[in-house]
């Protein structure tokens, strides 16, 4: 090997102040566009908020004002008055919760059979079901909504909650969480002559709970934000859900024009909930949606 | 796997699941088959006893239909543009995040914030955002409010404002303001992905380029984006499947009438077309058109897939 | 390029966030590295010698104390400026790159007056390529070669660039047996050629003794003895050093020293003239004993071992502290394996012994002794409520990483159970998982028992002798308190024991309070009962009496 050269005619004093001076700058940069890119993504919140917060007067000025002269909190209180709204945050919760909690009885079944128990074609069956997680999901729409159509499903709240009741996603995942339970501890409860569903309740439910917890949320948030069903059924059904109610409101005064303030305030009473959820389960949602990548 | 002993079992806990997906999720792609393939299927008619031939009348008219091709067009316009900047922007993101200590975790969950929202309703404050009040026509505009955005533009260029979305708004303007939306809506979920798979990178490489002494954008480009490059083709593949499927977004701006005041349309896409002729009871070309969207999204996939893996030797 | 540490100090935030404080992982180092010289760091795990390593790559920043390459106080400099090469112990090739790239890699960082032309880089590259013989290798990529060849390749491409210094860690522990052997040769010869002073790290006392010019025996952040391999292997200055090299390894007996006599049991074995009257540990190397009809040490004999050359008998001893006593004799001496006793005598220069001060901190109680255990592998069974749970094998430290690593590989729920919930005192996840899951969901409502806060609560175990043992995990590290006093163990504490002290860097003094171990108590009505108990982080125990 030649001899060591690259180091010795180094200026030590020197070197150490340029790597001092560029790890600074380094940071400061760093810094300066994470923040920017935060103040970036919370702007619309932030305007939010404060166009809510104003008169349609002082909201119309052409030089804007970054923090409302008089804060109408009234906005708030008069939309929520106005009926509509406060109508359709019961009627989606309402929703939501069904099929909630009637989409986890099913999912966690469903995942159980295909994680655990043997019967002949299961393979079969289980790699048909997720062949059908490549299809996008307007194709199903269409026909969904002609069958809903035939059924006489269409008039009343069923049609928002039976046609996705069952996930094959969600099954998916649960059962992935299922089977990486070993199954020792399925035999010892078979020899202990615990029974599926007992096992199934006491060791792979708390187990998977996490996943489940993530499924809970993600589904509930799909209901909050859902809006092309809900909009295509609204003619026969005749209620809405929150998402195409907000768009229907229109929130227009009496001479036509848009309030928006008011609209501002509406937005931010929708929003609410799921800042709200947000806030408790960050930790559930983010991983379910690492693992799925799909909204709601 | 254990053999269960009563199978029957089995067949009880799943068919509650099993019809429910017979008929939401099986049924449906044999019918929307059926009713592509059958010229003018309107299941209005059928139900009233019509029938009809067999063919691919549907798909030709759809493909030849004008607007169906703008609507293409802005589709793509909207992929091709949004897809880049969100993955480069949440990849330097995610780099930035992934070396930084303070504050990590309070703009890891500020840049998370805009997945848990509503598209439409944060649609409307962008909307409100980009929305001039007032007169816009070129020839006697009288303004009463530009709108945040053009006040910021305004503050920057000295008087140039644009009109983005109100009526006589131009192409361009309109697609910019979906692109900033869509990217916006966009850089949480890559953002997540692709520091999840930063963390997971054994630090140790980047122990050993700074023992090397390699500039940073040498290690990104030459560590960080190849060992990330399973991630990238992730979440670039899940971005073109969303951004085919652009809809809501669009409502959230512009309403449904997917295009600013006088001009409605203007920026509908396939999925827009695909429930516009559902509402006219042309199941036909509803199902025609989902189909060629489906062909789309999965072309696209499969050439994202071939190119990621001619990139990923390991 | 000699380096000198001066006063090299590291403190880490300790893992324990709660409890606070901080930990010592280098406490104090100062060594001269003399130019051309191939130096092994050498301890258990936890010692602080990869910590060392770090700082000395510019990967780490001391907390305190500086280091100079040559004349050069580099301390404050990044690595790319201070000209080391690094080896990490997993290699850290980058999967993507063909070898030729990876070795070309640094070559290419280059800037300014140091840029190399195209040619001159592959002349270097395959230079450094053949120092190593993988010149054959280039186009092949990292996960199509052996891990000794792999292992090539991390060399040259820390070569490639002509480090000033050479820093390898753990170079050989991801190989296995024959390759080691083979490879730590290779890494002699490599460095002989090069003559780049070259530092590594390893926890295999023969290893680092074998190849070096020098070693550094370290334990808990300090350094306890630095020499040439056979000075420490003959004159060990603490038992820990003693006890840490040689295979097999030294054996300990308790003894005492009496008018001018050193004692085992009843045995008198070796004059001590001078020394004052105190307990002492007896240090005998294997090969130290002398078989004599009238030797003055008398064993029980269990077994003679033929191995060739030698014999090694395995005799038993009341006072030694291991179950048998291993002693190697040429085999001219003919043994008499029918007998029941055996009787030796001592050799002076192989025979060492060590003052017995602990350091505690608090007043022992009889017969409540508590001893710092954390290693070597124990049936577990853990007791809560009324019921016994019976959870396999004790985790050893190795086995927790290993277990965090599958964790993290996420092969199964379980595991990740057993490292977020309990890593400090449960058993292994393959043996008897139902029982551990059991147990875990149970223990869950008391939670200080599981996530490393400073009180737990009472499992059960089983020492090699089926002696029952209760313990009380331990906080951080893994500790393990054993007691065999069930009552004691039900209300075992820990709180941990911290110190303030004044690190100075720069111009800046500041004082820091800094976890220095852990204090276990059990209460008696109000009052904490402190047993005896030996845990100290850093501490330098159990001195050398130079006879």
């Amino acid at each position: 090997m030649a001899k060591i050269v690259t180091m010795h005619e180094r200026d030590i004093e020197k070197t150490s102040r340029i790597q001092t001076v560029r790890s600074i700058l380094g940071t400061i940069m760093k810094y300066a566009f994470l923040l920017l890119v935060a103040v970036a993504v919370l702007f619309p919140f932030y305007w939010m908020i404060n166009s809510s917060l104003k008169t349609l007067a002082e909201y119309k000025r052409t030089v804007p004002t970054f923090w409302p002269e008089q804060v109408m909190w009234t906005n708030y209180l008069a939309v929520f008055e106005s009926g509509e709204l406060g109508e359709l945050f019961g009627y989606t919760l309402q929703i939501g919760l069904i099929s909630t909690v009637a989409s986890l009885v099913l999912t966690i079944l469903t995942a159980f059979v295909f994680a655990r128990l043997e019967f002949k074609g299961k393979n079969v069956l289980f790699a048909g079901l997720l062949a059908t997680m490549m299809i996008p999901g307007e194709l199903f729409t269409i026909s969904n909504y002609t069958t809903v159509t035939q059924l006489g499903m269409i008039t009343n709240d069923s049609v928002l909650i039976v046609p996705f009741l069952v996930s094959v996603f969600y099954v998916y995942l649960l059962r992935q969480n299922f089977m990486q339970i070993p199954n020792e501890l399925y035999l010892a409860a078979k020899v202990d002559g615990t029974s599926d569903l007992k096992y199934l309740w006491k060791v792979m439910i708390p187990l998977a709970l996490p996943t489940i917890i993530s499924i809970t949320i993600l589904k509930m948030m799909g209901a909050w934000n859902s809006y092309i069903w809900p909009q295509l059924v609204e003619p026969q059904l005749g209620k809405s859900l929150i998402t195409n109610g907000l768009l229907r409101m229109g929130f227009q005064d009496a001479s036509g024009q848009t309030d928006f303030p008011k609209q501002m305030a509406a937005v931010a009473l929708v929003s609410a909930p799921l800042f709200a959820v947000f806030i408790f389960f960050r930790k559930y949602i983010m991983k379910g949606v690492s693992r799925s990548g799909i909204k709601g | 796997m254990v053999d269960s002993k009563h199978k029957w079992k089995a067949w009880l806990f799943l068919s509650p699941s099993l019809v429910l997906l017979a008929v939401f999720t099986v049924w449906p792609i044999i019918n929307t088959m059926i009713m592509a393939f059958s010229e003018g299927y309107s299941q209005m008619y059928a139900l009233a006893g019509k029938s009809f031939q067999f063919g691919l009348g549907n798909f030709e008219f759809v493909a030849q239909y004008p607007k169906f091709i703008q609507y293409l067009k802005t589709t793509v316009l909207l992929c091709v543009l949004t897809v880049p900047i969100s993955t480069i922007l949440a990849l330097l993101i995610a780099v930035a995040l992934n070396s930084i200590k303070p504050l990590r975790k309070v703009l890891q969950t500020i840049y998370f914030l805009p997945y848990v929202t509503n598209s439409i309703a944060i649609g409307l404050v962008f909307s409100a955002m980009f929305n001039v009040i007032g007169n816009v026509s070129a020839t006697n505009a009288q303004i009463e409010s530009y709108g945040i955005i053009n006040n910021i533009l305004m503050a920057i260029t000295g008087d140039k404002w644009i009109n983005w979305i109100n009526a006589g708004s131009p192409y361009w303007a309109n697609i910019t303001v979906m692109v900033i939306y869509i990217v916006w809506n966009a850089l949480p979920f890559k953002i997540l992905i692709l520091l999840g798979g930063l963390q997971s990178v054994n630090k140790q490489y980047y122990d050993a380029a700074k023992v090397d002494g390699t500039s940073k954008a040498r290690v990104l480009m030459r560590i960080t984006v190849p060992l990330l490059s399973p991630m990238i083709t992730y979440v670039v593949i899940t971005g073109f499947m969303g951004g085919f499927k652009e809809y809501s977004s669009i409502v959230g701006i512009f309403g449904a009438d997917m295009g600013p005041t006088g001009n409605p349309d203007a920026m509908n896409t396939i999925v827009g077309y695909v429930y516009d002729s559902l509402a006219a009871n042309q199941e036909g070309l509803a199902s025609a058109a989902a189909l060629i969207l489906f062909a789309i999204i999965l072309a696209v996939t499969l050439i994202n897939l071939q190119i990621s893996k001619r990139n990923t030797h390991y | 390029m000699k380096v000198v540490l001066e006063n090299l100090t590291k403190v880490f935030p300790s893992r324990n966030k709660k409890a606070g404080g901080e930990v010592i992982a280098v406490n104090n180092f100062s060594f001269e590295i003399p130019d051309g010289k191939l130096i092994g760091l050498l301890g258990p795990s936890g010692c602080g010698k990869s910590t060392t390593l770090y700082m000395i790559s510019g990967l780490q920043k001391p907390t305190s104390g500086k280091i100079f390459f040559g004349d050069d106080d580099i301390t404050e400099l990044t690595p790319e400026n201070r000209g080391v090469g690094l080896v990490f112990q997993n290699y850290a090739l980058y999967p993507h790159m063909t070898v030729k790239q990876n070795i070309l890699f640094p070559l290419q960082n280059l800037k300014g007056a140091d840029k190399l032309s195209k040619e001159v880089m592959l002349q270097r590259a395959y230079e450094a390529a053949k120092l190593v013989q993988i010149d054959e290798l280039m186009e092949r990529k990292p996960s199509e070669l052996s891990g000794g060849q792999q292992q090539r390749v991390a060399i040259a491409r820390a070569l490639v660039k002509m480090p000033r210094v050479l820093l390898l860690d753990e170079p050989l522990s991801n190989l296995d047996a024959r390759l080691r052997l083979q490879t730590r040769e290779e890494i002699r010869r490599i460095q002989r050629e090069t003559k780049i002073t070259t530092i590594f790290v390893t926890h295999d006392q023969e290893e680092a003794m074998s190849i070096s010019d020098m070693i550094v025996v370290m334990k808990l952040g300090v350094v306890q003895q630095i020499g040439a391999p056979q000075d420490v292997y003959d004159s060990p200055e603490n038992l820990f050093v003693a006890k840490f090299l040689g295979t097999p390894p030294i054996n300990v007996f308790d003894g005492t020293i009496k008018g001018g006599k050193v004692y085992i049991g009843e045995d008198a074995v070796l004059d001590a003239p001078g020394v004052e009257d105190q307990e002492v540990y007896v240090g005998v190397r294997p090969e130290g004993f002398e078989l004599a009809e009238d030797g003055a040490f008398h064993c029980k004999l269990r077994s003679v071992e033929v191995m060739g050359r030698d014999v090694s008998i395995v005799s038993e001893n009341a006072c030694a502290l291991t179950p048998v006593i291993r002693s190697i004799i040429n085999a001219d001496n003919k043994v008499d394996s029918s007998k029941e006793e055996v009787c030796f005598n001592l050799k002076a220069h192989k025979t060492f012994v060590f003052a017995k001060e602990k350091v505690t901190w608090s007043t022992a109680e009889e017969g409540k002794t508590l001893y710092n255990f954390n290693k070597g592998a124990q049936t577990l069974n853990a007791v809560y409520g009324a019921k016994t749970y019976e959870l396999g094998t004790l985790l050893t430290d190795e086995d927790i990483a290993k277990l965090e690593k599958q964790a993290k590989q996420s092969l199964s729920p379980v595991a990740k159970f057993f490292v977020k919930q309990g890593k400090k005192i449960l058993a292994t996840a393959q043996a008897k998982v139902a029982p551990a899951v059991e147990f875990v969901q149970n223990i869950i409502p008391e939670k200080p028992a599981l996530t490393g806060e400073i009180t737990y609560k009472l499992a059960m175990g089983k020492n090699k002798d089926g002696e029952t043992l209760y313990f009380a995990g331990g906080v951080d590290n893994a500790r393990l308190c054993v007691t065999s006093d069930i009552n004691l163990a039900v209300d075992l504490h820990a709180e941990l024991i911290t110190k303030n002290v004044e690190i100075t860097k720069g111009k800046d003094t500041k004082s820091k309070t800094i976890v220095e171990g852990y204090h276990v108590y059990y209460l008696e009505g109000d009052k904490k009962v402190y047993p005896e108990l030996n845990v100290a982080n850093g501490e330098n125990h159990e001195k050398r009496i130079f006879l």
